[in-house]
């Protein structure tokens, strides 16, 4: 075993750790450095992990296994904590409680990798939860805001009840199979067809994973949670506390429980349509933009889960791909709205809907930077060519339609004919709309974030051919050798 | 012994008795208090499956799983203190800014 290869884990716990206690001694007007610090210990184990690829290990009795499919979600993670990170550092500014914040989302991104490279059930739901508790409490950290309150009390609600039907449901499965162990469970998923229980777990599972992904219709959460916690927040649970749900589900369905196949794969099949119909035809009628990111979030998570009705080693490559793209496009366009919303309330700090479509009037003339990568992310989010959410929108339906799923496809397609419809009017607004304010400096760390962001959806979408690869090499960790 | 059946009837029961408690009840103590019930239901699952393959691993679960639902526990009352300082009651219904 070697501990090199839990390093970027270590680093970040440590880093976390260390911000807690650094950030105790601080006086309020110095905890600006906690960002700094946070988002270097973030860096560092993405360089760590980044320098991993390509070794597969397991670790720990076999409970923790690093593969391609682990290292790509890790990135992925890390990735999204980093913009986040970046950008809280101006969201903080002036608070006296910045250490917790900073530490809770280096603790959730812990826990986010840890889902990744779970290889036993057990240590996926402890990961699942530490991520999930961290996230409830950023989701609240808002302490006087009732909005944000009410965001952390339906998000704790929800999360909680989905916590317990994960564990009514796996601790069946570990009851017909005997283990906890991930391969295990596939080898020995006999006794889970023949006995109904099997059917059992598997309504439970669907049902507690529905929640995290936030499909419809266990999708009630998700609009007041992103829609009330802060922007920067928002970010990090579309991005990577949704991301976090489907490598779980993928490790769970796809590999411990193939031998269900049957039972699962039409219910996630009406679940994807419904879901991105659902958020699709919500998102039309959203004035906040908060609200309507939300709901695309719901629509492109309905995409991702195509992956697992689909199930060709193609489609789980787009599913992971899908992943990647959506994590820059939608922590981005999260995080221009929060410098938005920072902008609005440094004017007037008693405005009750900072992220209304109204505020995005000329913001083309009045904060360019942040327009032009919004409107970048929004175009990538509807699928325009030459982005990230081009290309992954590409190799998902193309391969759907491959394996024989025309109608699946032909829906999906339609459902994003539809969503440029709300993404173009946020556009409209920013452009063509004229307003009389004037031009008001951007925040450094906002636009620091923003501009990478920008570069990863572009890169994605330009640059496309190693990045297919290597969701592909991903998408073999799940399905090896084909189907 | 007492079959595996009975213990796996007397979870679900206690599951259901959670479920039901945590659709039907406004004040969040009580909420918190079904999913306890919920969580704990499956601890008694893994505890008497493990028992009954001769395995450790479900005693194993459980012991984390109580760690965690304290934990749980831990965040949701601090949610819900903030809650109460702000509105003075902990009745969740009066939580409702946020709709479409």
């Amino acid at each position: 075993m070697d501990l090199m290869l839990l390093a970027p884990e270590l680093t970040l716990a440590v880093t976390g750790l260390a911000v807690l206690l650094i950030g105790l001694f601080l006086p309020v007007g110095a905890k600006k450095m906690l960002g700094y610090l946070a988002s270097l210990g973030i860096l560092v184990a993405l360089a760590l992990t980044v320098s991993s690829l390509g070794t597969e290990a397991t670790m720990f009795n076999d409970t923790l296994s690093i593969d391609a499919l682990s290292q790509f979600f890790k990135i992925v993670f890390l990735v999204v904590a980093l913009l986040f990170a970046i950008a809280s550092i101006k969201y903080t500014e002036g608070n006296s409680h910045t250490e917790e914040f900073f530490s809770l989302g280096v603790f959730a991104t812990i826990g986010m990798m840890f889902v990744a490279s779970a290889n036993d059930i057990m240590v996926l739901f402890i990961a699942f939860e530490l991520a999930s508790l961290a996230t409830y409490a950023l989701a609240g950290f808002e302490k006087s805001n009732q909005k944000s309150l009410e965001a952390a009390m339906k998000y704790f609600m929800i999360g909680s009840l989905s916590a317990a039907l994960l564990l009514f449901g796996i601790s069946f499965i570990y009851g017909m199979t005997g283990t906890t162990s991930i391969p295990a469970i596939a080898a020995g998923a006999g006794n889970l067809v023949t006995n109904p229980i099997g059917l059992v777990a598997v309504v439970l599972l669907v049902a507690g994973f529905g929640f995290k992904i936030a499909l419809v219709p266990f999708h009630m959460w998700a609009p007041d949670t992103y829609q009330g916690s802060p922007s920067v927040v928002s970010s990090l649970l579309a991005a990577g506390s949704k991301k976090m749900g489907i490598v779980a589900a993928f490790k769970v369905f796809i590999v411990a429980l193939i031998a269900l196949q049957a039972e699962w794969q039409m219910v996630f099949a009406i679940l994807a349509v419904l879901t991105m119909t659902y958020g699709n035809v919500v998102a039309l009628s959203q004035t906040s933009v908060k609200r309507m990111l939300a709901y695309s979030s719901l629509a492109q998570a309905g995409y991702i889960t195509m992956a697992f009705v689909v199930l060709t080693p193609m489609a789980l490559g787009g599913g992971i791909l899908y992943a990647l793209s959506h994590g820059f496009m939608k922590a981005g366009a999260f995080i221009a709205t929060a410098a938005v919303v920072y902008m609005v309330l440094s004017e007037n700090r008693d405005v009750e809907d900072p992220d209304h479509l109204d505020n995005f009037k000329g913001l083309g003339k009045r904060m360019p930077v942040t327009a032009l990568s919004m409107t970048i992310f929004v175009f990538a989010l509807a699928g325009i060519p030459l982005t990230a959410g081009y290309m992954s929108k590409f190799v998902l339906f193309s391969s759907t339609i491959q394996a024989g799923f025309v109608w699946l496809a032909v829906i999906a397609i339609l459902n994003s004919a539809l969503s440029l419809y709300y993404y173009a009017r946020v556009v409209k607004y920013m452009y063509f709309i004229p307003t009389d304010a004037g031009k008001v400096s951007e925040p450094l760390p906002y636009t620091i974030a923003l501009v990478i962001a920008v570069i990863g959806v572009l890169a994605i979408g330009f640059w496309s051919e190693p990045f297919v690869y290597w969701a592909m090499e991903a998408a073999k960790v799940l399905i090896p050798g084909g189907m | 012994m007492i079959p595996v059946e009975l213990y796996i009837g007397l979870a679900a029961i206690i599951f259901s008795i959670g479920l039901y408690g945590f659709m039907t009840q406004r004040s969040g103590i009580r909420m918190l208090m079904c999913v306890e019930l919920m969580l704990n239901s499956a601890n008694l699952n893994l505890v008497a499956f493990s028992s009954y393959n001769a395995d450790l691993t479900g005693q194993v679960f459980a012991l984390y799983s109580i760690a965690l639902a304290a934990c749980e526990a831990a965040i949701g009352f601090a949610i819900l203190m903030a809650i109460f300082r702000m509105k003075d009651t902990i009745n969740l219904d009066t939580f409702n800014v946020l709709r479409w």
